[in-house]
């Protein structure tokens, strides 16, 4: 049994860490949050990604990439999370998967080297509705992460098949909106006959499914971060002549808060080992950790705010980085609503033959000869 | 990361499946059976057929065998604790000293206290039960004030214990009394093993032990009056005085993936309420999937969080107290399972009990309730996380 981060895993986590703590702190996505010229896309984040590989960290090794899996991803994410970074690496990062595991050869060639490289950014439309007519897309998406600085994009079209499409300009038409939420920038993207090639195997499934646990890591991430650091501050602040944190009002709802972010953080790495390890759970555990780590970062996030009082509602604060991240997370791939009607049905369909223990012990057995 | 088991472990989980199969009659396992038993005569049959279970080799997984025990692994002990649940084993008659005692003894008894407690516990020989909460001294166990004064080789006991889980059909207690009056109230208490019974087992001299009947209409808990009862200095456990840090040392202990059962039992009772509302024509409620759903999801955490006790375990971490947060998931999402069954059933929960399908889920509902009291209540596991986890000031 070992449901745990390995060594370099842990290593990994920690120089992400590391990282994120000198060169982008909080205060850093402050910056980014508060200059309306800014184009949401830090480039120092870029620089480090080139030179560590982040971007490319699922991709094969021969492309240049690091070729770990899922797991590192959701390392990158989680930490990403933990300290709100802004940016479109971790957009990337999922629609290289695509390119992975949908592209031809060729495709792979062209694309997959740059991203390794950090000299091409990606994203993914995921909402909207397009068509692909005679090699062009026709069609409008929404809610895309990073169109406007993405070289190349990846369109969910209608059909369930997915194309690629490099945005120029009068064939894609990108509308950059200004979202609740800072540390993202969604567009809106039309097409109009514009020129694309269509990736030969359908991913869209495996994508979205990766898409989900992606995001359930950096919900995890924003729960811990918040949590820690409302913990530090109800250390610190005083009222009525005591800690604030001695109150029990205060430290039951934070050891609440605490089990569930526990919880949020075993079934999002449980998450990415089933996905990346094909497990016959795949999907549940998918829906379990999206489900678990929505309510939790929002809770966590809600707390937040709420335990430092009037100073936790002002715009100068980390609060409300945390909070809109959060609440943004929890309606990108499925909500909590969705994934539990996923889970319900799940359940009732396995009543009886409800996974166990020894069961999910013996099916990997099994199932790896 | 690898969730699976080792080849040994498995091989292990195929023998006692296969022991488990021949060893238990069809009839115990169907719904609502040992609940529908007289309760003395239930608890006998379940003292007899575990100690069959003992004998078979099947009795303290993880202990070594010179005290005997099987010296199997943590992943032989979780598949254990899974096994017994799926197979609807009967439940320890011993379930105190199982938990509690045993590891305690293993970890600071001396080498007679291991010899004398081990097997006899694993062959129910000896039944245990907990002497630790007062009438006022619950949450506040510093309070306690059971009177241990010395005379000779002997601790002279006056006072009361209550609550005591299993007072009725014990024959030994470990306990806390208080063997010096400290400035510091956690100074001066002392872990003591306490004989309730003679040899012929009738009462000791000074014992006097009342039942008490709960909610649910048991008689598994009582009290326990010491009147000048004479208890060898031999029978501590650690050092005189010291007892706060071994019932501290004892209260998070959770070895092993102690909560596996727990998962195991309480996500069986969510697929028979699913059952019973298929039966009752309420699946199809869109409050009652919801809420189907957010059990499943607790319940899959708990599994997961288990799993992962059970890795650090194997890599020879400290959990500590980490079975604060264990105890909180568990009996909290048992409270909400059980409230889901009585959504489901409607009025039809009153008269539950005399209905074989659902006499296990009220049941079970009633005994969630005392889930988060006993054990230290779940306000309690919050003050440990919030103090001991994340170093919140007192």
């Amino acid at each position: 049994m070992f449901f745990t981060l390995d060594e370099d895993q842990r290593a990994m986590q920690t120089v992400l860490r590391d990282y994120l703590r000198a060169n982008f702190p909080i205060r850093a996505v402050h910056e980014v949050y508060d200059n309306e010229a800014h184009d949401g896309d830090p480039v120092e984040l870029w620089q480090a990604a080139r030179e560590s590989g982040w971007a490319a960290v699922m991709v094969d090794e021969q492309y240049g990439g690091l070729g770990l899996g899922l797991l590192e991803a959701a390392l990158i994410a989680r930490c990403w999370g933990e300290g709100c970074v802004p940016g479109s690496l971790l957009i990337t990062l999922l629609a290289t998967e695509a390119l992975r595991l949908g592209a031809s050869p060729a495709q792979k060639s062209e694309w997959l080297p740059r991203v390794a490289a950090g000299q091409a950014k990606l994203t993914l439309t995921t909402t909207g509705r397009a068509s692909f007519v005679g090699n062009t897309v026709t069609g409008e998406a929404t809610f895309v992460e990073y169109a406007h600085v993405a070289d190349l994009i990846v369109v969910s079209l209608s059909d369930g098949r997915l194309c690629l499409v490099r945005p120029t300009e009068p064939t894609t038409e990108i509308t950059t909106q200004d979202a609740l939420d800072r540390s993202t920038r969604f567009c809106t993207v039309r097409f109009d006959h514009a020129p694309a090639e269509c990736l030969p195997n359908d991913v869209m499934e495996e994508l979205t499914l990766r898409g989900t646990v992606l995001k359930a890591n950096d919900l995890a991430g924003i729960a811990r971060g918040a949590l820690t650091r409302t913990v530090d501050y109800v250390k610190t602040r005083q009222q009525f002549g005591k800690l604030v944190g001695s109150f029990q009002a205060i430290k039951h709802s934070l050891a609440d808060l605490h089990v569930a972010t526990t919880m949020a953080e075993h079934s999002s790495l449980y998450a990415a080992h089933a996905v990346e390890a094909a497990q016959g759970d795949r999907q549940f555990a998918a829906s379990v950790a999206k489900a678990k780590c929505n309510e939790t970062a929002r809770d966590v996030t809600a707390a937040m705010i709420q335990f430092h009082g009037g100073i936790g509602y002002t715009w100068e604060h980390d609060a409300h980085l945390f909070f809109k991240r959060a609440k943004r997370g929890e309606y990108q791939y499925g909500n909590t609503s969705f994934h539990r009607k996923q889970i319900t049905r799940t359940a009732i369909a396995g009543a009886r033959h409800a996974p166990t223990v020894s069961q999910v012990g013996q099916h990997v057995s099994a199932g790896r000869g | 990361m690898d969730l699976r088991f080792s080849d040994a472990e498995e091989l292990f989980r195929a023998e006692f499946q296969q022991w488990l199969e021949e060893n238990i009659p069809t009839s115990w396992r169907a719904r609502g059976f040992w609940r529908s038993l007289e309760p003395e005569h239930a608890f006998e049959m379940r003292r007899e057929w575990e100690t069959k279970k003992a004998v078979a080799g099947y009795a303290g997984i993880q202990w070594p065998t010179e005290y005997g025990g099987r010296g199997g692994t943590p992943g032989m002990r979780a598949i254990y604790d899974v096994e017994m649940v799926r197979y609807r084993a009967p439940i320890t008659v011993n379930t105190l000293g199982l938990s509690f005692l045993g590891p305690t003894i293993m970890a600071l008894g001396t080498e007679q206290q291991k010899k004398d407690v081990i097997r006899p516990l694993l062959f129910n020989e000896v039944i245990w039960c907990q002497g630790f909460s007062e009438p006022n001294a619950g949450s506040d166990l510093a309070a306690l004030q059971l009177k241990a004064e010395l005379d000779g080789d002997c601790y002279v006991l006056n006072g009361q214990k209550i609550w005591t889980s299993y007072a009725m059909h014990a024959d030994k207690m470990f306990g806390l009394v208080r063997t010096s009056k400290e400035e510091n109230r956690h100074r001066g208490i002392t872990f003591l093993l306490i004989d309730l019974k003679k040899p012929d087992g009738t009462y000791a001299d000074g014992i006097e032990v009342r039942p008490l009947k709960q909610m649910n209409g048991a008689r598994d808990f009582g009290e326990v009056f010491f009147t000048d009862a004479h208890i060898p200095v031999a029978n501590v456990v650690g050092e005189p005085g010291n007892g706060w840090q071994v019932a501290m040392f004892l209260l998070s202990f959770e070895r092993g993936a102690s909560a596996l059962p727990q998962y195991q039992t309480f996500r069986r009772e969510l697929d028979d309420i699913i059952d019973l509302a298929r039966g009752m024509d309420r699946l199809e409620d869109p409050e009652i999937r919801d809420r189907i759903g957010r059990n499943v999801i607790e319940l899959e955490c708990l599994r997961l969080h288990c799993l992962h006790q059970l890795t650090e375990n194997e890599r020879g971490q400290n959990l500590g107290m980490n079975s604060s947060v264990t105890k909180l998931q568990w009996s909290e999402t048992h409270q909400d399972v059980g409230e889901l069954f009585t959504d489901v059933a409607g009025l039809h929960h009153q008269i539950a009990a005399g209905i074989d399908e659902t006499r296990d889920l009220l049941g079970s509902f009633m005994s969630s309730r005392s889930e988060t009291i006993w054990g230290g209540s779940s306000q309690i596991q919050r003050n440990i996380v919030a103090e001991q986890l994340l170093g919140l000031p007192k």
